[in-house]
């Protein structure tokens, strides 16, 4: 039995091989195109001597018979028992399902490489090689070595996923039912619209901005109350801190003639030198008192 | 010939169609005994500014155009055998001169670029035994061409803190371009006749140093040095040197002067802060992404409250 189970292994990786290594010319390729290659097992954590199945799963837009140029990779840590294929046709086109049963025979970790199928893409033409994704498998060594203690655990097994899916279904009911509980119910009655009072536009009171700035010059004729007095009018024109005097110029605030000589001559009382600075503030001091006149 | 800076200005603006950042550039440099560093592509009127600035002014002017195979005593000067006498003379190179046009230097090797740059710190050179003072006024106005990287050798961040500023030039407007075509269409062109005298350039360059620059005025020029230095952009390596303080302050004096002021106001500090810092600053690979060298400065400009 063992030597039979050997002799099938080495025929399936010596077909393999063969299979790799002799590729078809793509003139031989079908004319494919193909939307699905996948390899699943119906377990990822097989127990050693147990058997279990590998399956690969094509797609193909195409009605055919028969699907060629399908490799499957090297399975030399498994053995080999059985392998059939079928193909359904659909309207959506041709499913190829390659069903193989094999056993493990060592505990560990197992990787199985991508199946490869080529053919020539129907869509430009051009023959193609494609790879479904890899499989990695855990054998573990809880296996028919030990039927009794295994069907134990197995039914340990289904007791627990049972009593898994019950409880999940019973918190599924009731997060659906409190859902429900809050989607309807009473919603309270909305508050009555209450009419606002029509907003008064904030208006900056240009005139008592500008006797402001002229007492800042007037008790304090430095270059302390000149900034003072500067700030203040270049607070009446909105102007932001970023802004220097060119800026403020160009505000629509600052269009009026009188504005902008106020706002020169509180520039050059701001910064001009020592001997200037008394002629400077007087002259924003007539500019100012011509404004508030 | 008393005119004023301004009638250099109008001497200039006859010359070149536009470029009036060029022209006030090449101004505040004259004005501030600095140096005066223009990048721009190739044809839009670097040299001729130049040549016409020093046309204005009844000064000397030379022109090195830097090429990889120039040494150093061909700017500065050497000392040959004269036969007749039986002794070595000197010959002054075109260094001596009062506007002295560098074209390309990137163009020339490191020692070459050493060698003007230290004439333009010390304004004097070494020739043999013999040190030679530099004429009054001194003025080094370089070009750079930013599209060629081929064969040029770019000017280190030190070098470069020696050019008090750098004027980007830029391609002129449609109809710049359609003024261009008027007056250049026959010859050379409108020449440029002398309106100041040197003399009044020295005069000129005393008012500018008396400008009066606010202490608040002051903070601000240290506060825009400041963040250039901190790790406000990661588009910036290392900040300005403490160069770039002492020129936005002479800069924005002879800005002020160019205004008609004895004082210097908010305004002409940021208008010349970009001239003396753009090449000052250690800007990095990311300073593409974040919009350029000059959209990263005006950010940080713009950060700093005006007083």
């Amino acid at each position: 039995m063992a030597r039979h189970a050997r002799i099938r292994a080495l025929t399936l990786l010596v077909v393999t091989a063969a299979g790799l290594s002799a590729r078809a010319p793509a003139q031989s390729l079908q004319r494919l195109t193909v939307t699905q290659l996948t390899l699943t097992a119906d377990t990822t954590t097989p127990r050693m001597e147990v058997p279990f199945h590998l399956i690969v799963t094509a797609h193909v837009r195409e009605h055919i018979s028969e699907l060629d140029n399908v490799d499957l990779p090297i399975l030399a840590e498994l053995e080999l028992l059985g392998d059939e294929h079928t193909l359904s046709t659909t309207a959506t086109g041709t499913t190829y399902r390659e069903t193989i049963t094999v056993v493990a025979h060592h505990t560990g970790r197992i990787a199985i490489a991508p199946v490869t199928l080529d053919a020539v893409d129907a869509r430009d033409g051009k023959a193609k090689r494609y790879f479904s994704n890899r499989l990695t498998l855990q054998v573990s060594g809880l296996g028919l070595a030990a039927p009794s203690t295994w069907n134990a655990w197995d039914a340990f097994g289904t007791f627990l996923r049972v009593l898994v899916t019950v409880a999940l279904a019973i918190v599924g009911f009731v997060g659906i039912g409190v859902l429900l509980a809050v989607f309807f119910r009473r919603r309270p009655a909305p508050e009555p619209v209450m009419t606002l009072p029509t907003p008064v536009p904030v208006t900056i009171d240009r005139g008592s901005l500008l006797v402001e700035a002229m007492a800042a010059l007037r008790t304090e004729p430095t270059r302390a109350g000149a900034m003072r007095a500067r700030s203040i009018v270049r607070r009446m024109v909105g102007a932001t801190e970023a802004e220097t005097l060119a800026d403020v110029l160009r505000r629509p605030a600052a269009s009026d003639h009188a504005v902008r000589n106020l706002l020169r001559a509180l520039e050059r009382a701001g910064f001009t030198h020592e001997a200037d600075l008394r002629a400077a503030i007087a002259a924003a001091t007539a500019d100012l008192e011509r404004m508030t006149r | 010939m008393m005119n004023g800076p301004a009638g250099v200005t109008d001497a200039l603006r006859g010359t070149i169609v536009g470029q009036e950042g060029v022209i006030e550039g090449l101004l505040l440099g004259l004005l501030c005994a600095g140096h005066v560093l223009l990048e721009g592509p190739p044809g839009l009127a670097k040299t001729l500014a130049c040549r016409a600035l020093a046309s204005a002014l009844h000064g000397e002017f030379k022109r090195i155009q830097f090429t990889p195979d120039l040494l150093p005593s061909d700017i500065v000067g050497t000392r040959i055998f004269d036969q007749h006498e039986s002794a070595f003379a000197t010959v002054r190179g075109p260094i001596f001169a009062n506007v002295v046009l560098a074209d390309e230097i990137n163009r020339a090797p490191a020692k070459v670029q050493s060698a003007l740059l230290e004439a333009m710190q010390e304004r004097q050179v070494t020739i043999g035994p013999q040190t030679h003072v530099l004429p009054d006024p001194f003025v080094v106005m370089a070009t750079m061409n930013p599209l060629d990287s081929e064969g040029t050798y770019a000017l280190p961040i030190a070098q470069m803190d020696r050019f008090l500023l750098k004027i980007d030039v830029g391609y002129p407007t449609r109809e710049q371009e359609l003024a261009i075509m008027e007056r250049f269409a026959i010859g050379e062109g409108p020449s440029t006749e002398p309106v100041a005298t040197l003399d009044e350039v020295r005069s000129w360059r005393a008012q500018a140093r008396a400008v009066h620059v606010d202490d608040e005025l002051k903070k601000y020029i240290v506060d825009l040095v400041l963040v250039t230095r901190e790790a406000r952009s990661t588009a910036i390596d290392h900040g300005a040197s403490p160069r770039a303080t002492l020129a936005i302050a002479n800069l924005a004096r002879a800005k002020a002067l160019l205004e008609g002021r004895d004082y210097a106001v908010p305004d002409d500090v940021r208008n010349v802060a970009p001239l003396a810092l753009r090449h000052r600053i250690g800007f990095n690979f990311r300073v593409s992404a974040e919009g350029g060298p000059q959209s990263v400065l005006d950010k940080l400009i713009a950060s700093i409250p005006v007083p």
